[in-house]
């Protein structure tokens, strides 16, 4: 069962979930940025894009008027979202792990 | 008598014919490409090329017109309607883009099997057969337009159907193609060397090719006949066809910046997992309203969320490889219109896609310009630009693998082309955002989706004023191609450096 | 680190690749059976062909929370009764010449197609055809001569002639009168019917 958008809150749906995706992608950048440059500035760029994509969510969950399972997909997305880069990153990481190139992974 | 009438038209026939040969003499002398740097099979891949640059242009073209009508209702009316002019529209889209991928699979076919071709010349009779019936098709789309409500118009005029409108006896045609192309991949492959990548895009021609197979059947039920269409339609454009892309990006990269074929088919494995994983049930999202079962608004909701994690996994290998190569490349516009692949798919896929997938929200959003907002960025994004970076690569090696850098000559004009087409469909995706926005207000929201309320959200200022803007942007992607389709016939003439000389050099 | 664990090894992936495809498709398929099943004509979310001759209506179902088609007395189209097959070769020639004439390339169709003219999910059911009274009347003169009797609604924007023969247009409103019908899980939101109160 779904509860449509109240006429209201279109705007802030359409904007909300799109800032999910752009956070989404700007945290992995600066994630994936911070492993391979130990600028702790990164490292918090990254985060600070992370708690944009749990307000966004958050904010999408209100205005979507997400109830009981739908719930899941909020949960999915901030989860997801969190650990989707890291778990990428060092599959890139072993992926690339025979070859004799120098990140600041391995230096470090 | 008559035969002095008949002498007289083969005389004028002759004339014209030896006209149009020292025309495509003197071009040919202009462009100078020399096809001896060419193997078989790339010179089967160029028909194609040339082929789908053709069709690229009646798409613009005949959007244009489309996009006028909607300014001038008047204007072409009953000689050249707003259906057959946007038939032809995305019609032209969906064949020029396969025409592009076909292209990149034999061009890359003999090189990645190390052998010949098996069926080159059953390739080439496939390539003309395909081509005059895409003509066929396109002249009876354009002079007879509609038929009677019977079976033969659907056989031989059109079937009316959305992205699939080809007749049936087109659509046998396709899939006759589309198995002597898949035979002549499999069986070059199995007589050269088998790969990962061989093995991809094979599974994905098959896929491919049955999926069109769903949608040739007529069906009175409205909603199977939608279900069935929709396979075709999302399984092609947002599962096998970015399978396709993923492969030939792999083998793109293997060449071009020497990355090695392990990492790049576990890779390619990943990609597909990630994609078929959430592209297949993500057809959900396009059952929400069709009179399917209501699970199918979770199932929906639910992968659409999971689809921009490929896109994600991108933005972390493309950041890894940066770190990890020092990027050595010799065909910056090829370069240039990969990073706009990778950031138009992003933006149209990923961010257009999401903003207005939640049946929440699809409720009001469908069936409006956001649809057509959504369309025309990531179909660009997604796959016009791929084609066009690969069509740079491909002239590059026809040049003889000349340098094609920042210091060569006029690069204004593939700068200036890459600038004009993203500007251009940039700014038609934002126009039709803003109309489309104001629809899902005023016509589904407001008004309740009634034939009143549809004219009332078309008759606002805001949506009047969209379509202008559309339509100057329209023009601006169309000047973008011009220059494009110059710079593809100019560029590297006269260039006597070498690629991976002056990559050494540096 | 020179050895690639199992989890990032090209094999593992092979694999994965494959079962995940292999799984997604075979849901699919499941679903698939299911779903044509729960909307093949005569089901409870898409009605036999037969409801032409039905009283159709589109309102709020609070229970369900949802808009849903109402589907009531007899109210006969053209006068005359349809029997099932009957009913089913007329819907089917009305099908046929939406697809023939190209309806989609202009119209949407259960919100699918182009956004030039509007959508005729509920097009039987809209308010645009004034009254009941009149409403037959005047979808077959529009349809087999949309220039004289154009409904722009003050767009300029005007269906074309399609040559549709008086047959091919009772079809094609059979055609609608029965998509009306169709559970669509409550789109349009807030559609006012052409039978409902002002």
């Amino acid at each position: 069962m779904i509860e449509p958008v109240a006429l209201q809150d279109f705007f802030i749906t359409f904007f909300s979930s799109a800032l999910i995706i752009m956070a989404g992608a700007s945290y992995a950048l600066l994630f994936a940025w911070s492993k391979v440059n130990t600028n702790l500035w990164i490292k918090i760029a990254a985060y600070c894009s992370y708690s944009i994509l749990i307000l966004s969510v958050m904010e999408l969950t209100r205005a979507a008027q997400f109830q009981g399972y739908w719930l899941i997909i909020s949960l999915v997305m901030v989860i997801g979202y969190f650990f989707a880069p890291i778990g990428i990153w060092y599959l890139c990481v072993k992926t690339h792990s025979d070859l004799t190139i120098t990140t600041e992974e391995d230096t470090l | 008598m008559n035969t002095s009438g008949i002498n007289g038209v083969i005389q004028k026939a002759t004339a014209l014919y030896e006209t149009s040969q020292v025309c495509m003499n003197d071009f040919k002398s202009w462009v100078q490409l020399d096809s001896s740097h060419l193997s078989d099979g790339q010179r089967l891949a160029v028909k194609y090329f040339i082929v789908a640059v053709i069709l690229f242009f009646a798409q613009i073209l005949f959007g244009l017109l489309a996009a006028t009508q909607f300014i001038f209702p008047g204007f072409l009316y009953e000689i050249l309607d707003f259906s057959v002019n946007r038939m032809i529209h995305i019609n032209a889209m969906i064949v020029w883009m396969l025409y592009g991928f076909i292209g990149c699979v034999y061009w890359f076919l003999e090189d990645e099997s190390g052998t010949e071709i098996v069926g080159l010349k059953l390739g080439n009779i496939a390539f003309w057969v395909l081509t005059g019936a895409v003509t066929l098709v396109v002249l009876v789309y354009l002079l007879v337009q509609i038929g009677p409500g019977k079976d033969s118009s659907l056989w031989f005029i059109n079937e009316g159907r959305e992205y699939i409108e080809a007749p049936r006896w087109a659509d046998i045609g396709i899939v006759i193609v589309m198995l002597i192309f898949f035979y002549n991949v499999v069986a070059t492959f199995i007589k050269g060397k088998w790969s990962g990548i061989a093995g991809v895009l094979t599974l994905d021609l098959v896929a491919l090719a049955g999926l069109y197979v769903a949608g040739m059947f007529y069906m009175t039920n409205i909603t199977h006949e939608q279900y069935w269409w929709w396979w075709v339609i999302h399984l092609w454009v947002e599962a096998t066809w970015e399978v396709l892309v993923g492969v030939i990006m792999a083998w793109s990269l293997m060449k071009l910046l020497g990355v090695r074929r392990k990492i790049i088919q576990t890779w390619l494995y990943i990609e597909v997992a990630l994609m078929f994983g959430s592209g297949i049930l993500g057809l959900g999202h396009h059952y929400f309203w069709i009179g399917t079962p209501e699970y199918w608004l979770t199932i929906g909701g639910f992968f659409s969320a999971l689809e921009p994690i490929p896109l994600v996994a991108m933005v972390v290998h493309a950041v890894y490889d940066t770190g990890a190569n020092a990027f050595k490349n010799s065909n910056h516009p090829a370069l240039a219109w990969i990073i706009a692949q990778a950031f138009g798919n992003f933006f149209g896929a990923g961010v257009w896609g999401f903003m207005h997938t939640l049946p929440q929200i699809n409720m009001f959003t469908h069936g409006t310009q956001w649809s057509a907002s959504h369309g025309h960025l990531a179909f660009f994004g997604a796959y016009a630009t791929i084609n066009i970076a690969f069509f740079y690569l491909a002239i590059q090696h026809w040049r003889g693998d000349v340098w094609m850098g920042s210091d060569s000559q006029n690069t204004w004009r593939w700068k200036w082309a890459l600038g004009l087409l993203n500007g251009g469909v940039l700014g038609m995706t934002i126009a039709l955002l803003i109309a489309g926005y104001e629809q899902s207000f005023i016509e589904r929201a407001v008004e309740g989706s009634t034939w009143g309320g549809y004219f009332t959200a078309q008759n606002h200022p805001s949506f009047q004023s969209a379509m202008v803007w559309r339509l100057f942007f329209g023009g601006v992607t169309f000047a973008g191609f011009v220059l494009l389709v110059w710079d593809l016939l100019t560029i590297g003439k006269g260039e006597t450096r070498l690629a991976p000389e002056i990559i050494e050099m540096r | 680190m020179n050895e690639i664990p199992l989890w990032a090894s090209e094999t593992f992936w092979k694999k994965t690749a494959i079962w995940v495809t292999a799984g997604s498709f075979l849901v699919l398929v499941v679903l698939t059976m299911d779903s044509l099943s729960k909307t093949s004509a005569g089901s409870k979310r898409v009605p036999a062909y037969s409801v032409i001759n039905k009283k159709i209506d589109y309102q709020y179902n609070k229970e369900l929370h949802k808009f849903m088609p109402v589907i009531s007395e007899n109210e006969l189209l053209f006068g005359k009764e349809y029997t099932e097959q009957e009913a089913l070769q007329l819907v089917d020639l009305g099908k046929k010449t939406t697809q023939a004439k190209n309806c989609m390339n202009c119209h949407t169709l259960l919100g699918n197609g182009a956004y030039y003219a509007p959508d005729l999910t509920k097009a039987w059911l809209d308010k645009g055809w004034v009254s009941k009274e009149v409403r037959e009347d005047m979808m077959m003169r529009f349809l087999m001569d949309p220039e004289k009797n154009a409904r722009t609604f003050g767009s300029n924007r005007k269906m074309p002639n399609l040559n549709i023969t008086e047959q091919e247009a009772k079809g094609i409103i059979a055609f609608l009168k029965w998509m009306s019908s169709i559970d669509t899980n409550g789109f349009p939101y807030n559609f006012k019917t052409i039978n409902a109160e002002e």
